[in-house]
């Protein structure tokens, strides 16, 4: 509380705490009015005590008058006491001597009053136009304790020196027993600085330099966390990417075993034709063509897989969903087929390329497919559809929609399904559509659920179009 | 080659919804002189009007929940007879034993060797065969056993059940000349010379003999 700043109204010093204690050299009459009078108007108006020790050659009179025109409800003031102006040989040199004790006990004597009588605290200014030299060595030592005993303490000092009888020894006396020391010549400011602001100045750069330093280590350590979050998403990714292949991995099995079956029966084909009496060669080259074409589908199979996979970093490339679109749907041909699904496509034709992973939007298709396949594995009272359409949504986006008839969303779960670790299944890791979100909103899409009609669900996203930058560090 | 020589040439149904292996088992089965005729689904072929073609079925397993086992209960449901083989891309014991149960001829796994599935052809073509001409015998037999008057089936039942001619003829009040009478007719209305034959057409045609007096053939 003693650090409650207060407004000095010296518009070179702005605000001060309380316990402050600087000193002002002025030149002349005015310029030491002119301070004066806005730092105690100030001091009235935030609710403080205030004491006016004047000295020669002003006069209490003099100074009455000048403040009054600043402050017209200034005889209230007086008259309450809020404000006491007083001669300074009468404060300082009671009974013609200087105590130092004396005067530095008046103020907290007034502080003590002023206190109790509810001021916000005290604010007083002293001149010493009456110190001759022969006290000059005690006033020092008084102005030095000064410092001391106006800390932490609701009071403010403001000692005033005509510049006209100081001589250099004396100013340098004067700041170095202050604060800081102000100047005013003329109407102009100068501030000087003593050892302690210069310290305190030294101590706020330091200070400064400190945090500075500790805002760089902050923010490298935070870009490693950042960073080493990246990675640890991409590792989550591939883990649900791989747990929905996990889930896959029957029907995967059987669409190789497919073509491969395939081979080998039209292998055995040629065999068995080359081996008859009456080889019929383009029944030979048929099926050795067969052999080709389905070497060639089972490879795109594992190739899919192997790709879906992969432990790299997020690829951008120049991506046409119908293509990502369609090689989920191979893959998971033989789970539609299990669950006795049938699958409706509307690919719309002359959709632009999007910018993104192909391998995180195959994961997403294939984790909103596999959800989709698995809320319609209960279902026996109508048809198992799974619809996927992609169309043109917008000048700059494109749209996918994947929507089935199944078991549809609990309307008072539909908030949370997007939520990481929520599901609804027995063996989930509650990751896929927290994953699928977070990498369709890395890449500047949104994704989103809604019930069907009559039933089931619908999950839908967007992609920006191509001709929009977007960022790829973003990616997990 | 005649229309009626192409429909009793043997044909293997190939019922798998992959397209490649369809055709490449129809090329397999072209290659050894075997007539082959695909199908995408078991729906598919009870909705075409080949399922009373002789030969034998080949139908796709395919994975766990609606399987080919279920279409095969479906085919059963329709009344198609034809043997199945079963061609599977995972066979595990107890979908084989299954398989085996609901009567398949051969349980493969694909891929098949195609010596296995060859050998399986073969059996189950000459499965198909033999059950068609018991088929044809048992139509036979019953287009006789339509010319019997009720008398004549009662008395062959009772023959047939190992009943002397006396005993018959105490038992449904007849004279034994007239029970020897409508004997010979049953011998001679299905060109038997035996009462070992007789006993046999009668077990083909399942007629028995209940403890009441009612006679009951089972058709």
């Amino acid at each position: 509380m003693v650090t409650e700043m207060r407004k000095t109204g010296i518009d070179v010093v702005g605000d001060m705490p309380w316990g402050t204690h600087i000193c002002l050299l002025y030149e002349t009459k005015e310029d030491l009015l002119d301070t004066l009078i806005s730092y105690f108007k100030t001091g009235l108006e935030s609710g403080e005590f205030c004491l006016w020790v004047v000295a020669e050659p002003l006069t209490i009179e003099e100074a009455t008058d000048a403040l009054k025109d600043a402050v017209p409800d200034l005889d209230r003031y007086l008259a309450d006491f809020s404000m006491e102006i007083v001669s300074g040989s009468n404060w300082y040199l009671k009974g013609g001597t200087f105590d130092l004790r004396g005067v530095t006990g008046g103020w907290h004597e007034k502080l003590a009053r002023a206190s109790a009588r509810g001021y916000a605290g005290v604010r007083v200014t002293g001149d010493t136009s009456w110190l001759e030299k022969k006290h000059w060595k005690d006033f020092c030592e008084y102005e030095e304790s000064l410092n001391e005993a106006v800390a932490n303490q609701r009071l403010a000092v403001l000692c005033t020196y005509p510049l006209v009888t100081c001589g250099a020894l004396e100013i340098l006396d004067v700041v170095r027993t202050h604060q800081f020391a102000l100047a005013r010549r003329h109407g102009s400011w100068d501030v000087i600085e003593t050892a302690g602001l210069k310290q305190a100045k030294a101590e706020i750069k330091r200070l400064n330099d400190e945090l500075e330093q500790r805002v760089v280590e902050r923010t490298s350590q935070l870009t490693l966390a950042s960073e080493a979050l990246r990675d640890a998403q991409a590792d989550l990714a591939r883990v649900t990417r791989m747990t929905t292949m996990g889930e896959l991995v029957t029907s995967i099995a059987h669409e190789v075993n497919q073509p491969l079956m395939a081979i080998v029966t039209n292998a055995d084909t040629c065999l068995s034709w080359l081996a008859s009496d009456t080889p019929q060669l383009d029944e030979v080259q048929k099926a050795a063509e067969r052999i080709v074409a389905d070497g060639h589908r089972a490879g795109d199979i594992i190739k899919t897989i192997r790709a879906l996979a992969r432990k790299s970093s997020p690829e951008m490339t120049q991506l046409d969903m119908n293509d990502a679109i369609a090689e989920v749907l191979d893959l998971t041909r033989g789970e539609l087929r299990r669950h006795d699904v049938s699958l409706e496509t509307e690919l719309s034709g002359g959709l632009e390329t999007v910018m993104a992973d192909r391998i995180q939007m195959q994961q997403v298709i294939l984790n909103l497919v596999m959800n989709s396949i698995e809320a319609m594995s209960a279902i026996m009272d109508r048809p198992r559809v799974l619809r996927v359409i992609s169309r043109i949504d917008g000048p700059d986006s494109v749209l996918i929609v994947v929507t089935d008839t199944g078991t549809g969303l609990d309307p008072g779960k539909v908030d949370r399904i997007f939520d990481a670790f929520f599901t609804t299944k027995l063996e989930g890791l509650g990751m896929g559509l927290s994953i699928c979100r977070s990498i369709i909103e890395a890449h500047g899409g949104r994704l989103w659920a809604s019930p069907n009609r009559p039933y089931g669900s619908i999950f839908q996203f967007t992609m920006p179009v191509m001709t929009k930058g977007i960022a790829s560090d973003r990616l997990g | 080659m005649t229309v009626s020589d192409d429909e009793a040439r043997p044909t293997v149904v190939v019922i798998d919804d992959d397209e490649n292996v369809r055709v490449a088992l129809q090329g397999l089965l072209r290659s050894v002189g075997l007539r082959a005729e695909l199908f995408a689904s078991v729906p598919e072929f009870l909705d075409s009007n080949r399922t009373d073609l002789p030969g034998c079925l080949i139908l796709d397993v395919r994975l766990p929940e609606r399987s080919g086992l279920d279409f095969h209960d479906d085919l059963v449901k329709a009344k198609v007879h034809l043997p199945v083989i079963f061609i599977s891309g995972h066979a595990d014991v107890p979908m084989s034993v299954r398989a085996m149960k609901a009567g398949a001829v051969e349980f493969l796994t694909k891929p098949v060797r195609h010596q296995d599935l060859l050998d399986a052809i073969q059996r189950a073509i000459k499965n198909d065969r033999a059950r068609r001409d018991e088929e044809q015998i048992v139509a036979q037999l019953r287009s006789r056993l339509e010319t019997l008057t009720p008398r004549e089936r009662e008395v062959m039942a009772l023959v047939a059940a190992g009943r002397l001619n006396k005993q018959i003829a105490a038992e449904i009040g007849l004279s034994e000349a007239t029970v020897k009478l409508h004997r010979g007719q049953v011998m001679r209305k299905f060109r038997i010379q035996s009462l070992a034959e007789l006993v046999r057409t009668a077990d083909k045609l399942e007629l028995s003999r209940p403890e009441s007096r009612v006679f009951s053939t089972k058709v």
